[in-house]
Formats: structure tokens, sequence, C-alpha cells
């Protein structure tokens, strides 16, 4: 196998699939990358057995073949190369010679066959998604994905596609942010399935505003073709917890904010919330919202807002951080807040189909 | 079974209503069922996994209350869902859990030096214990993500390696391929020394520094060995930037061991420190009546009460005591009535009184003795008559509490220390020139510690 290309392209091709690369020790192999030099184009492809990410680049094939190299290693080799122009030569022992202007290394590789295939995709389900609309939805729910292995059914983000809508949700049982995505859906194509965490923080890093993605599931497992590259991914087994029971009915109250104002009030309070209660407190009276915080023996902070608001006054507490998430990762100018009261959820809203539930905290004196 | 259920359901909804939203209460709890009650754990049927994990997380401390409320004492809260019958995940409950079949890897954990007796199931909980035993629970369900370093100090037998213990095997049969260690820091010095004389330090490190959960008792001997801290400063540094859960013990806090670099006591204090104290006496009938189911004894509750009565610092001699009057009843088969008792443990129950004798009982006992008023033992009167008995009181208090001849000073009447040790040398003088005098205060003193 023999090929020239741009240090550019080379170093944007491993930036893609680097990311997933294992680095569990048990299976060596599992952290190389497998390159593949075909007429005009060399594909590359990692894995950890969980997730697998395929793209390629563009290079000037002299010889076809394949192999695979430390991906870490070539990764920062490619980086410190000196010109742009790079050759890369592997011998049938799999010894890779890279030279680039005055530089010269060799590294050694492990044979193709000893890397594991990506699955195979039959009797699939498919559904096609434009990809600007997948990325905004898993901007505005990812963030809300359990941690906590114990419960490993909400280690992932919920694909359900059915009613000709693809809803995701997230929830870590103190909070769950949910998105619906209008999507022409066929009855046989309907599913409910569970990405893990890392796929999808992976697929986040591989969409862009352009073109569509081609989703299939089958048995166990997902693939995203985005046209040039490939993301695969076991699903998570088990069922995902009925969320719809978390939403609260009827509002009582509501207030439209201004996301960035509120995002920036509560970003300035939240620096006096203790570490310990770690809460925030919003008292809302007419036309106004006092965000406080307080930490004994530390200090206190207030601001007030100005809202629009013709309620009933009173008081309710949040996590700060978990009442930001969302904010952070909206984009649209106006949010509204339902509350009930005190000790019920609060409810973030905007424009569009999307929803975040988020558990008050209980209100010390 | 089921018309008990139902009662006390009933009797828990009330509980718990005041303490939640009724949209709630209607939302989570309507829907809940209690299908089962031992004297450990409460199981509950929730209509799906999103109950279980809803209440948890935001429920729980409403719950227990309820339970608490309901039942006068808390009890382990289980979650079972009518959805996934085969896996019936366990309630994270933070305050409280109880389950069985937790020891499934008995061997796993004893060939580590665990002790399999020591879990959390067999720990008693009472105010003296709350903090660390829920600190301890927290690290062992979720290692290193809660408190790290976790460090529990406290006095002698009140529980410090049973928690340590009892984390280690936690951790060891929920999941599989942890590494735990669990040593003294005795052993840990030994090893060390062993490792640098072998020239095989490499292997020492590596086999400490890449553990899951590294558990180290009696952490104070570490006090003085410079070289020793020091590999335990780097080993300690590894772990923890590696996300690895540490555990100490210690019988006093970081900062009060004795030459330990700063730089260690900082790091111990880093994480959270929790301080066991002796039982209170709730606690420890509870204690003595665990012991006994554990060990198949019955003794009357009278006896249960004397000894929790009597025996107040320390748990390991609580239960040593209890051992003694349980064999010498089936022993000798006799009627164990107070008089037998308190001659069994004669000794047990001296030591114990030494312990707990103020220098108010001793001033009150000494006027009674020599006929003299309390308030002269304060007074600056100084009339032989009062000025003796005063000195005695004073001795007595240097000899049998921990009172330093400051306080004992203030105590009687704001004399100087210098005072006290006056009257002590004073006393002891004319203990050893007249008979009577020693016989008197010995019998005073005997008196007081009965």
């Amino acid at each position: 196998m023999k090929f020239s290309v741009t240090k550019e392209k080379l170093l944007e091709g491993l930036q893609q699939v680097q990311n997933v690369v294992s680095t569990r020790t048990t299976l060596p192999i599992l952290s190389n990358v497998l390159l593949q030099a075909t007429d005009g184009e060399v594909h590359l492809t990692t894995t950890d057995l969980d997730v697998g990410v395929r793209g390629s680049f563009e290079a000037e094939v002299e010889k076809e073949g394949a192999t695979t190299l430390p991906a870490r290693r070539l990764f920062n080799i490619v980086r410190e190369l000196p010109s742009s122009e790079i050759q890369i030569d592997v011998d049938g022992k799999n010894a890779a010679s890279i030279r680039s202007g005055q530089s010269f290394f060799k590294i050694l590789g492990l044979p193709e066959e000893e890397f594991p295939p990506l699955p195979k995709f039959e009797d699939a389900k498919v559904v096609t998604i434009r990809q600007k609309d997948l990325r905004d939805g898993l901007r505005k729910t990812s963030y809300a994905i359990s941690s906590d292995e114990t419960r490993y059914v909400l280690n992932g983000l919920l694909f359900s596609m059915k009613e000709n809508k693809l809803t995701l949700v997230a929830t870590d049982g103190r909070r769950l942010a949910m998105v619906d995505i209008e999507l022409e859906i066929p009855r046989s194509q309907e599913a409910d399935i569970i990405v893990p965490t890392k796929a999808v923080t992976e697929l986040q890093r591989l969409l862009t505003d352009d073109g569509d993605v081609k989703v299939s599931v089958s048995s166990g497992q997902i693939a995203f073709d985005l046209n040039k590259t490939l993301l695969v991914s076991k699903l998570i087994e088990g069922n995902y917890p009925n969320y719809k029971q978390v939403i609260p009915a009827e509002a009582k109250e509501r207030v439209t904010l201004e996301r960035e104002t509120f995002l920036n009030s509560l970003r300035r309070v939240s620096l006096l919330a203790s570490e310990k209660s770690n809460s925030i407190k919003l008292s809302f009276a007419k036309n106004n919202i006092d965000i406080t915080a307080n930490t004994p023996e530390v200090g206190e902070a207030k601001e007030s807002l100005p809202v629009q608001y013709k309620g009933r006054d009173f008081s309710i507490a949040f996590n700060p951080e978990f009442l930001m998430a969302p904010l952070r990762n909206l984009t649209e100018d106006e949010v509204f807040l339902d509350l009930i009261d005190e000790m019920s959820p609060g409810v973030l809203k905007i424009q569009t189909p999307f929803l975040y539930v988020l558990m008050p905290m209980r209100i010390s004196s | 079974m089921d018309e008990k259920c139902n009662q006390l359901w009933q009797k828990l909804s009330a509980a718990l209503k005041p303490q939640v939203s009724p949209d709630t209460f209607k939302r989570w709890f309507s829907a809940v069922e209690l299908v089962g009650v031992t004297d450990k754990t409460l199981s509950f049927r929730v209509p799906n996994n999103i109950y279980q994990y809803w209440i948890e997380s935001n429920h729980m401390a409403a719950l227990q209350a309820a339970v608490l409320t309901a039942l006068g004492e808390p009890r382990g809260i289980k979650f079972i869902s009518s959805e996934s019958p085969v896996e019936e995940i366990e309630a994270i409950s933070l305050a409280r859990q109880t389950e069985s079949g937790r020891e499934t890897k008995p061997a796993s954990g004893s060939s580590l030096g665990l002790n399999p007796r020591n879990t959390f199931e067999s720990f008693v909980i009472g105010p003296n214990n709350e903090i660390a035993h829920a600190a301890s629970l927290a690290v062992a369900q979720s290692p290193a993500r809660t408190y790290n370093p976790l460090f529990i100090y406290g006095g002698v037998g009140l529980g410090k390696t049973h928690l340590m213990q009892a984390i280690g095997q936690y951790v060891l049969a929920k999941k599989k391929n942890v590494k735990v260690i669990y040593l003294s820091s005795e052993l840990f010095i030994n090893e060390f020394i062993d490792a640098i004389q072998h020239n095989n330090l490499v292997k020492f490190r590596k086999r400490y520094r890449q553990t899951d959960l590294l558990c180290i008792d009696d952490i104070q001997f570490l006090g003085g060995k410079e070289r020793s801290q020091e590999e335990f400063f780097h080993t300690f540094n590894t772990l923890f930037d590696g996300h690895k859960q540490i555990v100490l013990s210690s019988d006093r806090p970081a900062s009060e061991i004795a030459n330990l670099e700063h730089r260690l006591v900082s790091r111990f204090e880093w994480g959270l420190t929790a301080e066991l104290q002796p039982p209170a006496i709730e606690t420890r009938l509870a204690i003595l009546r665990k012991k006994a189911r554990g060990m198949q004894i019955k003794l009357p509750d009278e006896t249960f009460e004397f000894l929790a009565n009597r025996i107040r610092s320390n748990v390991r001699r609580l239960e040593g005591a209890l051992m003694r009057v349980a064999s010498f009843a089936s022993l000798s088969g006799k009627q164990l009535t107070g008089e037998v008792i308190e001659h069994l443990l004669k000794d047990i129950l001296q030591e114990e009184a030494r312990t707990s004798i103020t220098i108010e009982q001793i001033q009150r006992r000494v006027a009674e003795h020599f006929d003299v008023r309390l308030a002269d033992m304060t007074s600056k009167r100084r009339p032989a008559s009062i000025a003796f008995p005063r000195q005695v009181a004073m001795y007595l208090a240097r000899e049998l509490t921990k009172s330093s001849l400051n306080e004992i000073g203030d105590a009687f009447g704001g004399r100087d220390h210098g005072t006290v040790l006056h009257a002590c040398k004073t006393v002891k003088k004319r203990m050893k020139e007249q008979d009577n005098i020693r016989q008197t205060i010995s019998f005073i003193d005997s008196s007081l510690q009965r």
C-alpha cells in the first residue's frame, strides 16, 4: 500500500475517527486505526467494539492495500510533520514508512485481518433525517443523560421513532429533556431504541449543517450514515422508562424570559450558591424575579430581573447547574418557564417542540 | 399479610401527604403498592422503572421521613417494578441500605482480610455514627464519585474497621473485576520496608497504585515514619488523580496525628471527615439485641438494660461483656440477678466508672463524707476542717478524672493550678504518714467507682 496526501486532509480524517480509539490495553488492535487505500481514496476505521467510526480522505493512491497502525501515535506524528506533502508506504509486514520533507518515520502496525469488522446491517429499519435537525435535537437533550452506572438504561438517549416524529429523551431522575423532530416514518419502520452516551457525543462531533443522515436500526445495533462518514454503535438493551409520567399537566404560572439575560444572571448569582446545598432561589413578584443565593459564612448574591409576570407571589429553588444547562444549549432568544407551585417541577419550553422538566429543591426556612 | 400491608400503606400515605405536593402524591405515590414488610425492609411495587428512578432521586427523603413517622424506626426501602420482574433493581437509599445476598463472594473478601461479618447490614446505626455510616455507604455505592478521600475517625471499638470492611465488601460484591486493597497502615509500612530491602519498589508501587479502592486502617501509625509518609503521599496522589477511592481511618482527627506531614494532613482533610462517637443508650441496647440475636442467645430485658446502662464508652467492650454474661448463664445455669452480673463484670465496670466520674460527683461525695457543705468546696474560707476535705477532693479529681490542673482549680472556686498541685502533694504525703487517712480516701475512692 502506498499513497500521498496533504497534511490537512490526513489530519482531518484522523480527527474524525480517533476519539473512538479504545484505551483498553487488553486488545492492542483496538488502539489501531484501519487504513484501506482504494481508487483515489483512503478509508479510516476505528472501533472500541461498542462504537465504531468510518471516515475517508482523498489521496493519490499509487498501490492499493490495507493495514492497521497505532492511531494515537500516527496522529501525533502527522500533527508535527513539517511539510504539507506526506507520503505513506506500507510494506508486506505492516511497517509503515512516513516521509514528509526532511522527516522520516517508521511505525509498526498489525495485519488488517485482525481488525474486527464493523457489523453488517441487514433487514434494518431505515429513516432519513436532516443532519441539522438531528444535531439541534442532540444538543438540546444530550446534557441531561444520566451518568449513574447503576441505572444503565438511562446512560443513553432515547430515540423514539413513531407517529411521524422522532422524539429524543434524556433524563437522570432529577430532570428530563425532550425534543420532537417531525419526520416521515412509515409504520413498518417505527422503533424505540436507546443510543449510548459515547455514540451520542461522537455523533454530535460528526454532524454538520448540510445534508441528510440515514439512520439504520437492526437488532441491537444502530448506524448513522452521514454520506462521507459512518458511525456504528451498539444499543443499550432494555426498556426506557415511561418518561411521559414525569411531565406535569397544567402549569399555573408562565413567565417569558430572555434566554441570555436570564442565563447571565443565573451564572453571576450561582457564584455564591453553596456547594453543599447548591441551590438558587427564584422569588416571583409582580413583573419581577429576584434571583438569590447564599452560603452561610461566605456571603450572598441577589439580582433582580424585570419580567412580564402577573401571577401570585411565590419562591422556588433549583439546582443552578441544572437550570443553566438547557439555557446554554438552546439557541432561541425567548424561553418560557412554566410553574405550578414551589414543590412541583418547573418546565422550560420554547416555541418549537422542546421541553425540560426540572425538580425544585426544598427551600430551607 | 395483605391486610397488614394495606394498613401500613394507609399510615404511610397519611404521613407522606403533608410532605409532598398533592400533584406529586397523585402522580407518583398513588400507583405505588406496599407488597412486603420485613423487620428490615419495605418492598414497594411500582408500575415501571420511572417511578423508582424519580422517587429515589426526588422523594426519598420524604418517603423515609414517612416511614419513620409511621413505624417509629427507619427501614430499608426496595422497589420492585412490575414491568421487569426479572431485574429487581435495588433501591439506592442513601440513608439506609439493608438487603440480603450481599455476601455472595465471601471468599474473595476474606482473602483480602475482610471479615465477612463486618457488613453494612450488621452495623447498628444511631445518631452517634449516622454521618459516618451514610458517608461510607455513599462511597461504597459510587466509589470516587462522592467523597474522596473518606476519613473516618473515632475512639477504640466504635466501628471504624467495621465500616471500612463493609465498604470493601460492598464494592467487591457489586462489581466484578474491581481491585480492592484493605490493610492496616502498619502492614503498609512493613511491606514498604520489605520492598526497600529486596529492591522491588516498583512492584510495591504497582500493587498500590493500580487499585480501585484503597482502605487503610489506623493511619495514625504513619506518624513519625518519614519515608513511608512520602511513599504514601505519592500513592495517594496517583490514586486520587486517577479517580480511585481512598478510605482512611484513625483514632484521632488528621490534624492531631503527631509527626504527620502537613501535606498529608491537608490531603486527609480534603474529602469528607466523619467522626464516630460513643453510642447513646438506645443504640447500645440495639447493638446488644442484634448481637444476642446473632449469637442466638436469650437474655432477660433487664440484663440488656443493665449492660447498656453501665457500659458506655466502647462497643467492643459492650460485646465482650455480653459474651461473658451469656457464657456464664449457659455454663452455670444460675439466675442472672443484678448482683451476679455486677460481680461477673467487676473489672469492666470499674474501668467504665473511672471514665465517667465528674468533679462534681467527687465534691459531693467528699463533702458528704466529711460532713461539710458542698458550697465549702468552692468557697474562699480555709479553716482546717474545710481545707483538708477540699484538698482530698482535689486529689481525687486529679486521680479519677482526666481534667487538667487548671480545670480542677476552676471547678474549686477558681483556684490556681499551683494550689491544686500543692493539695495533691499534701494529700499523698499524709496518706503515706497516716493509715487512717489512707483508709478514708481509698474508701471514698472505691465508693465513687462503684
